[in-house]
C-alpha cells in the first residue's frame, strides 16, 4: 500500500483553479452569502465542538488512522478542523473520504462528541458529489457504490447472469480500470429478489429488510420472518428503499434524505399505532435509530425510539416473558463479529445474549475491530487494500481460531463484515438469525 | 558592547513602531527599531483584533470615525493577509435609544461609512447564535486583523528596505547632546550585554510606557494606562463581528478572530503596564454583559481571559471638547503626536501616543512626514498603497494543498508568506513533517521546525505568536512537550528547556485561570496530569530545575 499524502488530494486534479489565498474569507467562499452561512452551528453542534478536550481517545481507536498513517484521524478532521471550518476553512474532501462512519469515535469519546456528525455535514458542505474522488470517471463510480438499491434491482432481474458477468476477471479488470471498483474486492453475489409472503395474523411488527436481504440475501430475510411468525408475529414488509446509508458514504446526501422521507412515509402508519420497526442490519438500523429522527416531519420523532435490532428486540420479549424459548441444543462452536454499527447503537450484544439461552452453542467474541469493509469503502481501488489492512487483526484473529479448531464458523449481524471476513480469512460467516432458527427447528442443519 | 548608529531609533515595538520603521525605510531613512520583548507582544496584540470601520465611533468621534473607514479600506488593500473580511454588524436591542440610530446613521453617512440594514428574519438565519429579540440590524464593513501578522508583516516589509529591529533589546536611557537627543543606550536582556544606537531622532512608540520613558529624557507626556478585558472563546460563535447599537460600552462587541471569538472589552484606569492579568470578577462581568446579544454564553466554552492597556494621552481622556492647546499637539482627538521640542525644549524627540490598531498607519505616517522633514527627506510616504507582503506565486498554494491535504495550508501560506518555500520543501521530503505539531490551530512539524530555527524566536512564546502555536482550544496542553525536542535541536538557544517549558505554560495558565469552569476546567485537569503528573513538573523545584508551575500542582 502506497502511504503517499498526494492521493487524498483530490481538488486540483479535480481542475481547481489557482487563486489568491483567500480560502479564509467568506468572499472567497462564494458570493452567495447565504451559502456562506451553512457554517453556522446549532446550539447543539456548539455544545459537540465545545465538549471536545482533545484528548485523541477517538484518533486512538480508529480503524483508519491506525492503518494507514497519512490519515489525521477523526480528532483532527472532526472537532479539531471544524473550528477551521467555521473560519472558512475547508480540509480537501479527499482527506475526508477516508472516514468511513464506522462510528468508532463516537463510542469511544469520554465527552459524547459526535465526531461524525461533523465529519458527515462537512463533506455534505463541500457538495462533496463532484470533488471527494478526484476524476470523473471516480464520480461515476460514488455514484453508482451510493446505489445499492438501483443496482441490487438490476442484479436481482437476471442474478446468475449478472454473477456469471460480475465473476469474469475482464469484467472486474474493465470496471477497476474504467470506474475505479477494485478487481479484488469482494463484490456480493446477487440472488433472488427477497419477496415475503403474506403470513399468518398476529401483533404485528414491521420489518426493515435492508438491501444486503432485498438483493444478496434473500434467504436470511426470510429466516427472520420465519422466526418471528414462530414467535407468533405478523410480520409487515412495505415496499421500503434503500435506508440511505451507502448514498450518505457515497455523497449523495441529498439522495439519501430522499429516501429516509419515503421510508418515513411507508412506515407512518405503523409508527402511529405503536408498532415497531425491526432490522436485520445493523447499518439500516443505525440509520433509522438517529439519522432518521433528524428528518423534518412529524413522524420522525417516533422512529428512533421504536426501531429495535432484531435481536435487541427478541432479547426485550425474553425479558418480559414472551420468547418462545422452545430450544432444541445446537451443538456448534462459532465465532461471533460484532460489527461497528452495532457497537454504535449502544444496545450491547443481544445475539449473543440470545445464544446463552440456547443449549450447546459455544461461541467466542472475536473483539478484534472493525473488518474494514464499511459498505462500499472496501470496494473503491484505492481503498481496496487499505480495507484489508483495517480488517487484518479481525482476520487473524479467525484464522488462527479455525485453524486451532475453536470454531468453524464467523456469525455477525451485518451483510458487508460476512462478505469481507469471508475474502479476508476465507470462513464461513452468516447472520446470527441461522443459529435462532437452528434451535426453533426452522432450518436444516446449518454448517 | 554592540553599537548600531542610525538616522532615527524607534522604541517599541507595537504596530506604531514598526509601522513607523516600514514608512521610514520606504522613504529612505536608515532607522532601528528597540523592542524590549519581542514584536507585539504588548497591546497590539492585546485587543479584541477588530478592524474598525468608524461606526463605532460614528456619533461620539467623527473624526475616528473618518480615520477609521479610510484606515480600514486601506488595510484591506495593503495586507489582505492579515484582515478577514468578515464585515460586522450592530444590533440594536429592545431597551435602547432608539434616537442613537438616527444619529449612528447619520454619523455614518457623514464620515463615509457604508451602511445597509439587514431584514431581522434573514439576520437570525445567519446568525443563530443572535439575540432573537433584536430590534434592528444593521451591517457596515467591520473586519478582523492579526495583530500579529499584521505587525510581523510590516517588520518583514521594513527589513527589505533596509529597516532593523532589535527585539528583546531594553532601552535604559536616551541619550542626550546639548538640547537635543544622540541616541538610546541599553541592554540585551538576551545576552546580558549593553548596546547603543545613535541616532539625531528618537522616537517614542512605547506604548503605555511612554510617559516613563519621555520622562526620563526630561520631557513630560501624560499617559493614561487603561486596562481593557477580553475573553476568548473556543471558536466562532459569529460570523462577524457584532457591535451593539448605542453608545460604546463594556463588552458589548464580539469579533471572530481565527478560530475563536473575541469578547470585549472593559475600561479601567491602572498604574502599571504590567497590570494585565484578568480577574475571576471581571470574566464574570463580561458574561454577564455580553448575554445581552449572546443570550446562550453561559454555555459557551472560554478558553482564556487577557488584557491589554490602552496608552490614552489625557487630553484624549478629557471630555469631549475638551481643548488641545499647546504647540506641536493634537494631530486629530484620536491620537497625539508630541514634538518635545516645542513643548519641553528637548531637540529631535518625538513621542506618539493614543490611537487605536486600526490607525496604526495613519500615525506612522504623521511620525515619518514629521521626521522626514526634520531630516529634509522629500519623498512621499508610500504606505497606503504599497502592500506589505509580496504576492506569493500560486503554484506555492498548489503546493500547498496536494502536500497537506488535511491541514490549512492555506492558513499557514498566508503566515509565512516566502518562509512556507523551504517548509514546504521539508514537507515534500519528508512527509512526516507535514504531521500535525499543534492540533488544534493545525501547525505542522515543519512550520515549528522553521519559526524555532528563526533569527527573531527566542522564546516559546515568540514562536507562539508566529504560528499560533498553543493558541487553539488545548490551549498547549500537547503542543508544549511537542515542540520541545525542536528546540533543544537549536543548540542551546532556548536553554534551559525546563525554564521555557515552564514560562510558557504558566502564561497560558494565566489567562486560563480566571476561567476554570465547565469544559476549559476539564481540559485544565487533562494538562495538569500531562504536566503535573507524567511530567513531574512540580510546584518548587523537584523536578530538579526549579520548574514552577503556578496553582497548577
Amino acid at each position: 500500500m502506497k502511504g503517499t499524502w498526494e492521493r487524498m488530494h483530490t481538488q486540483i486534479q479535480s481542475g481547481e483553479q489557482d487563486g489568491p489565498l483567500t480560502e479564509r474569507t467568506p468572499e472567497a467562499v462564494g458570493d452567495d452569502s447565504l451559502q456562506v452561512e451553512t457554517r453556522g452551528l446549532t446550539v447543539e453542534d456548539s455544545v459537540h465542538l465545545d465538549a471536545c478536550v482533545k484528548c485523541s481517545i477517538c484518533t486512538a481507536h480508529c480503524p483508519v488512522a491506525q492503518a494507514y498513517a497519512p490519515f489525521p484521524g477523526p480528532k483532527s478532521i472532526g472537532p479539531d478542523a471544524e473550528r477551521l471550518r467555521l473560519e472558512g476553512v475547508e480540509l480537501d474532501p479527499g482527506c475526508l473520504a477516508y472516514c468511513t462512519n464506522c462510528k468508532t469515535c463516537e463510542v469511544v469519546c469520554p465527552s459524547g462528541v459526535r465526531i461524525t456528525d461533523m465529519i458527515l455535514r462537512a463533506r455534505r458542505r463541500q457538495g462533496s458529489t463532484g470533488t471527494e474522488s478526484a476524476e470523473g470517471w471516480l464520480r461515476i463510480r460514488d455514484h453508482i457504490l451510493g446505489r445499492a438499491e438501483y443496482l441490487g434491482r438490476l442484479g436481482t432481474v437476471w442474478p446468475g447472469l449478472t454473477n456469471a458477468v460480475l465473476a469474469w476477471k475482464v469484467t472486474r479488470r474493465l470496471l477497476a480500470k474504467t470506474i475505479g471498483i477494485s478487481a479484488d474486492a469482494p463484490l456480493p453475489e446477487y440472488k433472488r429478489r427477497f419477496f415475503p409472503k403474506k403470513g399468518s395474523a398476529g401483533n404485528k411488527v414491521v420489518y426493515f429488510p435492508g438491501c444486503f436481504v432485498n438483493y444478496n440475501d434473500e434467504a436470511t430475510g426470510l429466516m427472520v420472518i420465519k422466526v418471528l411468525e414462530h414467535n407468533g408475529f405478523e410480520v409487515v414488509v412495505p415496499g421500503f428503499h434503500c435506508c440511505g446509508v451507502p448514498l450518505t458514504a457515497n455523497g449523495r446526501f441529498r439522495e439519501a434524505e430522499g429516501n429516509a422521507r419515503r421510508n418515513l412515509a411507508l412506515m407512518e402508519p405503523y409508527l402511529e399505532q405503536g408498532i415497531p420497526v425491526l432490522t436485520s442490519c445493523t447499518s439500516c438500523g443505525l440509520a433509522l435509530k438517529e439519522d432518521y429522527p433528524k428528518v423534518q416531519v412529524p413522524v420522525a420523532k417516533r422512529i428512533g425510539v421504536q426501531t429495535y435490532d432484531l435481536f435487541e428486540y427478541l432479547w426485550l420479549l425474553h425479558e418480559r416473558g414472551e420468547l418462545k424459548e422452545d430450544f432444541q441444543p445446537v451443538g456448534l462452536s462459532l465465532a461471533y463479529h460484532a460489527p461497528c454499527h452495532l457497537k454504535a447503537q449502544g444496545i450491547g450484544t443481544p445475539s449473543l445474549r440470545i445464544f446463552r439461552l440456547i443449549p450447546g452453542v459455544k461461541v467466542e467474541e472475536l473483539d478484534a475491530g472493525c473488518c474494514g469493509l464499511s459498505g462500499s469503502f472496501g470496494f473503491k481501488a484505492e481503498k481496496y487494500e487499505l480495507s484489508l489492512q483495517i480488517g487484518r487483526h479481525l482476520f487473524q484473529r479467525v484464522r488462527q481460531g479455525m485453524r486451532e479448531g475453536n470454531f468453524r464458523a464467523v456469525i455477525t449481524e451485518c451483510g458487508g463484515c460476512q462478505v469481507q471476513i469471508r475474502h479476508g480469512s476465507g470462513a464461513q460467516s452468516l447472520h446470527p438469525v441461522w443459529i435462532l432458527a437452528q434451535a426453533y427447528g426452522l432450518a436444516g442443519k446449518t454448517e | 558592547m554592540a553599537r548600531y548608529s542610525a538616522q532615527v531609533v524607534i522604541i517599541g515595538g507595537g504596530a506604531t513602531g514598526v509601522g513607523i520603521l516600514r514608512d521610514l525605510s520606504l522613504r529612505g531613512i536608515s532607522s532601528v527599531l528597540v523592542e524590549q520583548g519581542d514584536l507585539a507582544h504588548g497591546t497590539s496584540s492585546r485587543f479584541h483584533g477588530l478592524l474598525h470601520s468608524g461606526a463605532r465611533y460614528a456619533v461620539k468621534d467623527p473624526v475616528s470615525a473618518t480615520e477609521c473607514i479610510e484606515e480600514n479600506k486601506i488595510l484591506k488593500h495593503i495586507a489582505p493577509g492579515c484582515v478577514d473580511t468578515t464585515g460586522g454588524w450592530f444590533v440594536q436591542l429592545p431597551g435602547d435609544e432608539v434616537d442613537y440610530a438616527e444619529a449612528w446613521l447619520k454619523g455614518c453617512e457623514t464620515a463615509g461609512i457604508p451602511v445597509q440594514e439587514v431584514p431581522l428574519r434573514e439576520a437570525l438565519q445567519r446568525e443563530p447564535l443572535l439575540a432573537k429579540e433584536a430590534a434592528r440590524v444593521f451591517e457596515v464593513p467591520d473586519a478582523a486583523v492579526d495583530g500579529f501578522k499584521l505587525v510581523w508583516e510590516n517588520a518583514k516589509s521594513a527589513r527589505r528596505y533596509g529597516g532593523r529591529y532589535l527585539t528583546y533589546h531594553r532601552v535604559e536611557a536616551i541619550l542626550r547632546e546639548g538640547e537635543g537627543v544622540a541616541g538610546v543606550r541599553g541592554e540585551n536582556l538576551l545576552t546580558g550585554e549593553s548596546f547603543t544606537v545613535e541616532a539625531g531622532i528618537v522616537v517614542n512608540a512605547t506604548g503605555a510606557w511612554a510617559d516613563r520613558l519621555a520622562a526620563s529624557a526630561g520631557a513630560s507626556l501624560e499617559v493614561v494606562r487603561d486596562k481593557g478585558i477580553l475573553l476568548a472563546f473556543n471558536h466562532r460563535l459569529f460570523h462577524r463581528v457584532i457591535n451593539r447599537l448605542r453608545p460604546p460600552g463594556d463588552g458589548d462587541i464580539f469579533v471572530p478572530h481565527e478560530t475563536i471569538t473575541i469578547l470585549g472589552t472593559t475600561s479601567e484606569w491602572v498604574d502599571t503596564p504590567l497590570d494585565n492579568q484578568p480577574t475571576g470578577r471581571e470574566v464574570e462581568r463580561m458574561m454577564a454583559l455580553g448575554k445581552a446579544l449572546l443570550p446562550a454564553i453561559a454555555g459557551k466554552r472560554v478558553i482564556r481571559a487577557f488584557a491589554g492597556v490602552r496608552p490614552l494621552h489625557r487630553s484624549d481622556s478629557e471630555l469631549a471638547g475638551g481643548s488641545d492647546g499647546g504647540m506641536g499637539r493634537e494631530v486629530s482627538r484620536t491620537f497625539a503626536l508630541i514634538d518635545h521640542e516645542a513643548e519641553d525644549g528637548v531637540k529631535g524627540f518625538l513621542s506618539i501616543v493614543g490611537g487605536k490598531f486600526t490607525t496604526y498607519r495613519l500615525m506612522a505616517e504623521k511620525v515619518s512626514d514629521w521626521v522626514a522633514a526634520k531630516l529634509a527627506n522629500d519623498v512621499p510616504c508610500r504606505t497606503a498603497t504599497e502592500p506589505l507582503q509580496p504576492e506569493l506565486p500560486a503554484h506555492l498554494s498548489r503546493q500547498a494543498k496536494v502536500l497537506l491535504p488535511c491541514a490549512a495550508a492555506g492558513k499557514m501560506l498566508q503566515r509565512l508568506g516566502q518562509d512556507a518555500v523551504p517548509v514546504l520543501e521539508a514537507i515534500a521530503r519528508d512527509p512526516g513533517k507535514g504531521e500535525l505539531l499543534c492540533e488544534c490551530e493545525m501547525v505542522t512539524v515543519a512550520e515549528v521546525e522553521k519559526i524555532v530555527a528563526d533569527e527573531d524566536a527566542h522564546h516559546l512564546a515568540d514562536v507562539r505568536r508566529k504560528t499560533r502555536l498553543g493558541m487553539g482550544t488545548c490551549q498547549g496542553a500537547f503542543c508544549t512537550y511537542r515542540a520541545l525536542p525542536l528546540m533543544w535541536r537549536e543548540g542551546g538557544k532556548y536553554d534551559p528547556l525546563s525554564e521555557e517549558l515552564v514560562r510558557f505554560l504558566n502564561q497560558r495558565w494565566k489567562g486560563i485561570r480566571p476561567v476554570l469552569w465547565g469544559d476549559q476546567l476539564r481540559e485544565t485537569e487533562l494538562t495538569r496530569a500531562i504536566y503535573a503528573g507524567l511530567l513531574a513538573l512540580r510546584e518548587s523545584g523537584t523536578n530538579g530545575d526549579g520548574g514552577t508551575l503556578c496553582g497548577m500542582d
